[in-house]
């Protein structure tokens, strides 16, 4: 006897319509930041749309607004059809996307006020965090619940896919977002310096993995072959691919730290799994890309199809380019230069962008019941991205290259050619306004795009409740011939598949993460190491606010073309009083670690108000805003109280003490401005954040 | 978090060894779960996303 049931179309739909907008929002604030590398009056003129607040609202919309409402929408469409089943519950289904939209509006509002963690890709305060962990929960309690009320005993490669995204995103998160709360909007990591790197790019590394790959690989093997209408190339390979990919990925953070402060082993870990990873990667691609065989005359008609084909091929080129950025001689020219910006847009333009573009396109006409409102407009859009992807991406290749090669030359006489950070960025600057031109074309299509489907949604009707049927499930499964065969077994038991693949990724997390627990006895400590004093402190926190590490590092690489710009290179325990680390991974501007005494005090403040001024020809905006805020010294005592609970050597009771002394050292600078013709209250921002650009570096520096 | 118990170990060879072990081990588990695999069977999987007539437009 079938059972009657309706597919939820609704979510789907909804979760497209938050796509396609926030899509659109996500990348204007790229284009927007683009100029700004150019143009820095393209800031506006004020804090809230500066280059250092926005760029992580760029990241984050992208990631979490653009791909993420894609994944659920990808996810809420094909669960229903492989399982045979509505979603396990509709109000689960409405909490997961209004809770979603609210997530991500709390985002969009926070990260420009200022309120930022710095870790990259997370820069979201702990009460958005946990708002993700539960939202996230949700999302989990409804994927499962469906799985287990399924009317299809085995699960299809992509809910294995799935599966491993929810539970690995959700391991991630919690072990990335273990802060201390000081206040409603702010919060210090348990971690600092080395470990605290580490466990960022442990994450960072896989967020792209579970969050931009996984997700999307699931997808793939649902979509594509409904799309041409033939069944995956091999199925085998998608099991192979699975699990190696899942295993292997977890441990490859450690490419983000070459030649830093980690400890080397823990580096040549990194680089033999990212070199690894390129078999599961190219295996999944070849897996998508023969699918197509005998159906490439479809392609050649078929827009779906051709964001497919670019989508998966790009998803290749970054796949192998990301094992080549691995290795450590690569490494050492690309790391901090517009190299790795090149690369991660390949992937989120090509592979996560076209993927999402491709889908969006075959599924609104049907959940519609409609065709397509103009196959020429959708064309249009798939030339138009196209070329916005190459003319992003190579132009940022070149200035790669340029810059990192440039960071690196000496004269025959043994000194650096371009001593002076500023030429080797005004070579580039050319590249960076093709770089826009790119980024503009890309989000033209999507907008020509979100007319079309706006277009093809009115000529049809939501059908809301698509009617099914099916078979339900036996109530005792009787395993009869090849289905007692254990990876048959596996694929009826969706806790056992939770669980395993769990215990996959911890493998690599855990082993790879040792290190970050041990580490505190391999660091040599260094007596001269003191904690920041309050006002530095509070310098600190502005450093952070401002987003200055979106465009700074604080890691001097050990090479002679850094020792010889920067000074001496950075120790791991020079950062264990660094809750959070900033170490950056972009130098748009030079290295800071060891800034400290380099300028007068006056050198800074003209330079934060004025950057053009003391550097002619600099991309830095203006930060007069500095001068005018009151620095908020009310939270002096519950940071101190947090970094002693953290760690940090404070005295018992100097909590009390503190504010008189960040008093004494803020006058005592104001007086040497005023010295030098600077006239400044010493109760302003810009105080402390001189006092700590003066400290950086200094507790080693040779006197 | 995890450094009392790993103070107790002073040889911290074995989890380069122990994770080579696991390594191979793994792949050799996925191995030979993709040899015993019978035609039908991935044939009926991978026939699964195919099996829906109602949107075929």
């Amino acid at each position: 006897m079938t059972e009657k049931f309706y597919y939820d179309n609704k979510i789907v739909r909804n979760f497209a319509v938050a796509t396609i907008v926030w899509g659109i929002i996500g990348m204007s604030i790229g284009l927007l930041i683009a100029t700004q590398l150019f143009a820095p009056s393209m800031n506006l003129g004020n804090q809230y749309t500066t280059f250092g607040r926005i760029r992580p609202l760029h990241t984050n919309a992208v990631i979490f607004a653009f791909v993420g409402n894609a994944i659920f929408m990808g996810v809420y469409y094909s669960l229903q059809r492989l399982l045979k089943a509505r979603m396990f519950s509709d109000v689960l289904s409405k909490v997961h996307f209004w809770g979603w939209q609210l997530v991500i509006v709390a985002t969009v509002i926070t990260l420009p006020l200022g309120f930022t963690t710095s870790h990259e890709y997370a820069e979201m305060e702990w009460p958005i965090d946990i708002g993700i962990t539960l939202i996230w929960v949700v999302f989990g309690i409804n994927m499962f619940g469906t799985i287990i009320k399924r009317r299809e005993k085995h699960m299809y490669v992509a809910i294995w896919f799935y599966i491993a995204t929810f539970v690995t995103v959700a391991v991630l998160h919690i072990v990335n977002s273990i802060q201390l709360p000081i206040s409603a909007f702010k919060s210090y990591y348990l971690f600092a310096g080395v470990q605290d790197a580490l466990v960022q790019w442990w994450y960072g590394h896989n967020a792209v993995a579970f969050f931009l790959t996984t997700p999307y690989l699931g997808m793939m093997y649902y979509f594509l072959p409904k799309m041409a209408n033939r069944p995956i190339y091999s199925y085998k390979l998608s099991i192979l691919h699975f699990w190696s990919l899942i295993f292997i990925y977890i441990w490859a953070g450690p490419h983000h730290l070459l030649y830093t402060s980690l400890p080397s082993w823990a580096q040549s870990l990194g680089v033999a799994f990212s070199v690894m990873l390129i078999a599961p990667s190219w295996g999944g691609m070849i897996n998508g890309l023969l699918t197509l065989r005998g159906a490439w005359d479809k392609v050649r008609e078929d827009a779906t199809l051709k964001f497919m084909v670019v989508g998966l091929t790009a998803y290749g080129m970054a796949t192998f380019e990301g094992p080549m950025l691995a290795f450590k001689q690569i490494n050492a020219i690309a790391h901090y230069t517009d190299w790795i910006v090149a690369h991660v847009h390949v992937g989120a333009l090509g592979w996560n962008g076209f993927l999402t573009f491709a889908i969006l396109y075959w599924l609104i006409p049907r959940i519609y019941r409609t065709t397509l409102y103009s196959k020429k407009l959708a064309n249009f859009h798939f030339w138009t991205g196209t070329l916005g992807i190459i003319f992003y991406a190579v132009p940022l290749y070149f200035a790669g290259f340029t810059q990192g090669l440039m960071w690196k030359e000496f004269t025959e006489e043994g000194i650096l050619r371009y001593p002076n950070f500023l030429e080797t960025l005004i070579q580039i600057l050319p590249m960076y306004v093709l770089r826009s031109i790119g980024g503009a074309l890309y989000l033209v299509g999507v907008i020509v795009m979100t007319y079309n489907l706006i277009k093809t949604a009115k000529a049809g009707k939501l059908l809301a409740d698509e009617p099914a049927e099916a078979l339900p499930l036996p109530e005792t499964y009787v395993a009869v011939g090849s289905d007692k065969k254990l990876h048959r077994v596996l694929e009826r038991k969706p806790m056992v598949f939770l669980v395993l693949s769990l215990i996959v990724i911890l493998i690599g997390g855990g082993v790879e993460m040792m290190p970050t627990f041990t580490i505190e006895s391999n660091i040599p400590t260094i007596a001269s190491v003191k904690p920041y004093t309050p006002l530095e402190l509070h310098g600190r926190d502005v450093y952070i606010k401002e987003g200055c590490v979106n465009c700074h590092s604080q890691m001097i690489r050990p090479f002679r073309s850094e020792t010889e710009r920067y000074g001496e290179y950075s120790k791991a325990g020079e950062f264990v009083y660094d809750h959070p680390h900033l170490w950056g991974s972009k130098r748009t501007g030079p290295d800071l670690q060891r800034l400290g005494n380099k300028y007068s005090n006056a050198w800074h403040y003209n330079h934060m108000l004025d950057p053009q001024t003391m550097s002619p020809g600099s991309i830095m905006p203006a930060y007069d805003w500095l001068v005018l805020q009151e620095l908020d010294t009310t939270t002096t005592i519950a940071k101190i109280n947090a970094m002693r609970t953290l760690g940090v050597p404070y005295a018992e009771g100097y909590e009390h003490q503190a504010n008189k002394d960040l008093d004494i050292q803020a006058k005592a600078i104001a007086l040497d401005l005023q010295q030098n013709n600077v006239k400044v209250k010493s109760d302003r921002e810009i105080i402390a954040l001189i006092a700590y650009l003066q400290r950086l570096g200094t507790d080693i520096k040779a006197k | 978090m995890f450094r009392q118990f790993l103070e107790q170990v002073d040889d911290k060879n074995i989890y380069l060894i122990t994770s080579l072990g696991i390594f191979l081990g793994f792949f050799i588990l996925v191995g030979v779960f993709l040899l015993v695999m019978k035609k039908e069977e991935v044939n009926y999987m991978s026939q699964l996303p195919l099996t829906e007539e109602e949107d075929k437009i």
